[in-house]
């Protein structure tokens, strides 16, 4: 899986936590908190996204990336190293 | 002055109605709503009776704000408050002086059971916001949050006195001058297969002689009577300090008098000792004597042990002349909400001046009780003494006074 398409299935799982954010077009350079997710929400959406790649990791390791670029990129170098 | 704590707002949702003018009219017809259970989480091979609630009406402004996802408990709660809140006109004063207790303990558990059976495979994938909303507190970070309440807010466990617990700690809360008002809100026990089980197994929960004729089961004092039947309720009381300004003119009653015994006993077998001492106390701490009592909205939960013991300690406690019905015969049993909404059965009736009838009460266990039967019957009650007996020993009774700062309001605006 590219991480253009984790990009699109990170918008998909914030879109149905946050339906108001249907018409935003997502970028590489956004962030969640930025975008009005508070920390909950934005936990929430890390473990949609971890379900729908079928990854079991600790949220933990995803602490690093600054933005849902950097996210993207790290979750398929997750997926690719199973 | 009188610096007895007032009650100026009542909220309530429940099977056979939502809100004060629904409640009221249902209550005054008698008419219950007794089923085998249908909600997800219910059933498990099984044929459990109650009464549910079919929607959930949520004012427009108030769903606009509420969370995606929140507990049948939740909403219940948020619109029992809302329907409160705006009946005191809470939102005059500083949120600072404004608290809330709710009353239960574990009252999510069908909720759990569902998303425990839903993530038994995917445990990993539990959704996060499970870390707060297992907790009952997770209703007050909410209610806080929708109302602006800044003063104090807690749950407190009694079991199925929880709901009249909350009032006396309210009451106490307010007349400390802690708070000037402190709502008191009996949660919505969403019972699961499990608890359900639980309690027919031990013999408290019925109905096996009716299973097939749910309207015929919840029988409270009745020689027919095989245990109390589940029925899904919640109400919110404003508890408020009289001294606040011209506020108090609202008032549907004063809380007069309160009382908590304790038996000292984990097992659910009630103690007649406790309950008269509870009857007195509150009896005491309004200063009244039995005879100033007309009227009394009993626990009466159809428990075969239970029922005689109360009718005993009302015997005791010099209290068979009052009137007396039954608002599980109608309502059901809401375990830790049957405190508060009995408290607002016990309010609806004093406003409206009618009391409302017991059903099923064809063969009294005590016939020379006076029972109101068959029909509503208008009656303006001076005194109220309200009961709520919770396993684990708790015995708790309330008394309500007319108070002559209530709002006159006609009669038919309430039932």
């Amino acid at each position: 899986m590219q991480s253009e398409e984790i990009l699109q299935l990170i918008a998909r799982s914030t879109c149905e936590l946050a339906p108001a954010l249907s018409t935003h077009t997502f970028r590489r350079e956004d962030r969640l908190a930025e975008l009005g997710l508070h920390s909950v929400d934005r936990a929430e959406v890390l473990i949609a996204v971890l379900e729908a790649l079928s990854l079991t990791i600790p949220l933990a390791q995803l602490s690093g990336p600054q933005n849902l670029g950097e996210l993207a990129d790290l979750l398929q170098a997750k997926v690719d190293g199973r | 002055m009188d610096d007895r704590p007032l009650v100026t707002g009542v909220g309530v949702v429940s099977a056979v109605g939502q809100g004060r003018t629904a409640f009221a009219s249902a209550l005054f017809e008698g008419s219950a709503r007794f089923h085998e259970l249908r909600r997800a989480g219910r059933q498990r091979g099984t044929t459990f009776i109650g009464a549910e609630i079919a929607e959930i009406k949520c004012p427009s402004d108030l769903s606009a704000r509420l969370p995606r996802a929140i507990s049948l408990s939740a909403l219940a709660a948020v619109v029992a408050l809302d329907e409160a809140w705006h009946d005191a006109a809470l939102e005059n004063m500083d949120p600072r002086r404004i608290g809330l207790i709710v009353g239960g303990s574990n009252y999510q558990q069908r909720e759990l059971t569902l998303l425990h059976e839903a993530y038994s495979e995917r445990v990993p994938f539990l959704k996060p916001i499970y870390g707060l909303s297992f907790m009952d507190s997770d209703l007050c970070g909410l209610c806080t949050q929708l109302f602006g309440i800044r003063g104090l807010a807690f749950t407190l466990g009694a079991a199925s006195a929880s709901g009249q617990a909350a009032v006396v700690e309210a009451a106490e809360a307010v007349q400390s001058g802690r708070l000037d008002a402190c709502i008191a809100l009996g949660a919505l026990m969403d019972l699961s297969y499990w608890e359900l089980q639980a309690l027919r197994s031990l013999g408290a929960m019925g109905s096996e002689r009716f299973a097939a004729q749910p309207q015929l089961a919840c029988r409270p004092f009745d020689r027919q009577r095989d245990g109390f039947v589940f029925g899904e309720c919640c109400a919110a009381l404003v508890i408020e300090r009289p001294s606040v300004s011209t506020r108090s003119c609202n008032a549907y009653a004063r809380v007069s008098g309160w009382s908590t015994t304790l038996d000292g006993n984990r097992n659910p077998n009630p103690s007649l000792a406790g309950e008269v001492l509870a009857l007195r106390s509150a009896l005491e701490h309004a200063r009244l004597t039995a005879a100033d009592i007309d009227y009394v909205n009993p626990h009466g939960s159809a428990s075969l042990i239970g029922d005689e013991t109360e009718l005993q300690a009302l015997s005791q406690s010099f209290l068979r002349h009052a009137y007396i019905n039954t608002t599980k015969s109608i309502v059901g049993h809401g375990l830790s909400a049957a405190g508060t909404v009995e408290l607002a059965a016990t309010l609806v009736q004093m406003r409206a001046g009618r009391l409302h009838p017991c059903v099923n009460l064809d063969d009294p266990i005590d016939r020379d009780m006076n029972w109101v039967l068959g029909r509503a019957r208008e009656h303006r009650i001076e005194n109220a003494l309200s009961i709520s007996l919770g396993f684990g020993g708790v015995n708790t009774a309330i008394c309500l006074s007319r108070s002559a700062t209530e709002r006159a309001v006609a009669p038919e605006r309430v039932g």
